[in-house]
């Protein structure tokens, strides 16, 4: 009877350990990222930093989370005052949805660029970008919708003033991007990606889109 | 007893059930067993780039654009689009962080189980017809255990010994920027043994040279 109660416990540990094994997420690309080494951009005080995540360039991977990774290669402190993700249908401007982006759960997070536990290798510089992770979004990105993520560097703060962002070498990411003086995030349903914004050219500070 | 066996028979079928519903979830995408791409290669007919002796070749596969192919495996496919016999002094492939040029791992590239081979390009089991840039021949390199993963980048750095041979060669060189692959080439110096700690000696800044796929198989 305990030989029988031994066997079926340690059955039960194993398959218990193989589930959790088997269900272990990997991270995977949504969209083709900004290709190795890259470039910088410095001084964003006030600058609105505006990412397209098309909907025509998602990779075929179904994930109910989305993760975005931002770029940074000079700078102490990133002060930043709020984040959103814009949802417009594909290839449209009107705005559908509006979604919250956070790090450590808030919207206008200081980014501290000195710290080893955000930027291991603490001298970051373009040899060395720090790739900072923001908090999954619980969005689940849809070929049929394009995305704009927007991110506002607070207005008159010389850590923003000192701060470099990500500059692609190359023209190969799906990723596209703009700029604009002033705080492009409160933008709400049935408003416009402002239309004065080109995206012919690929993001400064987003890298990455991916599932985790 | 008979109770306890049929609770454990209970228990153990209800497990089994379950672990194939997590396997069928693991499997979305399904285990490659086909070759496929790993990341997207070199589109329709390649240009040609001529006498590679004594020049290190890098060609960089991005983390940021692999497909969600998982493999055990790693196999790089080299066009050559003119010469007779390419010598190669060493092949390797230099890990590093995404972004980033400081090198994490080095694992060796073969051919034939060698990492310095002599690819007879003249031989007919080699390339079919005889390689131009209109029907380059496409040499498949051993496959390496190599995982990729988007966290990571990789840079395939292959070494063109200093000889007569290599100075007749010919390899691909696309003339879009269509593919994920980048790449650049560095004359003079054996760059293939370089090791952990140590930095990538120069940013991809061209199409591939000679890399036209990465696949599983």
């Amino acid at each position: 009877m305990k030989t029988i109660f031994k066997i079926a416990t340690l059955t039960l540990m194993i398959f218990a350990v193989s589930g959790y094994g088997f269900s272990a997420a990997k991270a995977e690309n949504l969209e083709r990222g900004i290709i190795g080494p890259v470039g910088s951009n410095v001084s964003w005080s006030g600058y609105s930093v505006i990412a397209q995540v098309p909907g025509a360039g998602l990779i075929p991977v179904t994930s109910t989370t989305t993760v975005f990774y931002l770029g940074f290669t000079a700078g102490a402190q990133a002060d930043v005052s709020n984040m959103v993700l814009y949802t417009t249908a594909r290839g449209s401007s009107t705005i559908t949805a509006v979604t919250p982006i956070t790090l450590g759960n808030i919207s206008n997070p200081m980014i501290d660029l000195a710290s080893a536990t955000v930027c291991p290798v603490v001298e970051i510089s373009t040899f060395n970008p720090c790739i900072v992770r923001l908090d999954p979004t619980k969005i689940t990105l849809s070929a049929l919708s394009d995305y704009y993520l927007v991110v506002y560097f607070t207005a008159s703060d010389s850590n923003n003033n000192a701060i470099g962002l990500t500059a692609p070498q190359f023209q190969q990411s799906s990723l596209r991007g703009s700029y604009e003086s002033g705080d492009e995030t409160r933008l709400s349903v049935g408003g416009s990606i402002p239309s004065s914004l080109s995206f012919s050219n690929q993001p400064y500070c987003l890298m990455y889109v991916m599932t985790d | 007893m008979k109770t306890v066996c049929k609770f454990a028979t209970l228990t153990l079928m209800m497990l089994a059930i379950t672990m194939c519903s997590f396997a069928q979830k693991m499997n979305a995408p399904k285990p490659d067993t086909t070759t496929q791409n790993l990341v997207r290669g070199v589109i329709g007919p390649a240009g040609s780039n001529s006498s590679w002796a004594d020049y290190s070749v890098f060609n960089l596969v991005p983390g940021s654009a692999l497909y969600p192919i998982t493999s055990s495996t790693t196999v790089f496919y080299f066009g050559y689009t003119g010469g007779t016999e390419a010598d190669i002094g060493n092949m390797v492939v230099y890990t590093t962080a995404r972004g980033g040029l400081t090198i994490t791992a080095v694992t060796p590239v073969k051919l034939g189980g060698i990492s310095n081979p002599s690819i007879m390009l003249g031989n007919t089991s080699v390339c079919p017809v005889a390689p131009s840039q209109t029907t380059p021949c496409i040499v498949r390199f051993d496959p390496t255990t190599l995982t990729l993963s988007p966290a990571n980048d990789y840079y395939f750095a292959v070494f063109y010994t200093n000889d007569s041979n290599n100075s007749g060669i010919s390899g691909t060189q696309p003339g879009t920027s269509q593919t994920s692959l980048s790449g650049t080439y560095l004359g003079g110096t054996d760059y293939t043994h370089l090791t952990v700690g140590q930095s990538i000696p120069s940013v991809t800044t061209r199409s591939p040279s000679f890399l036209m796929y990465v696949m599983n198989n």
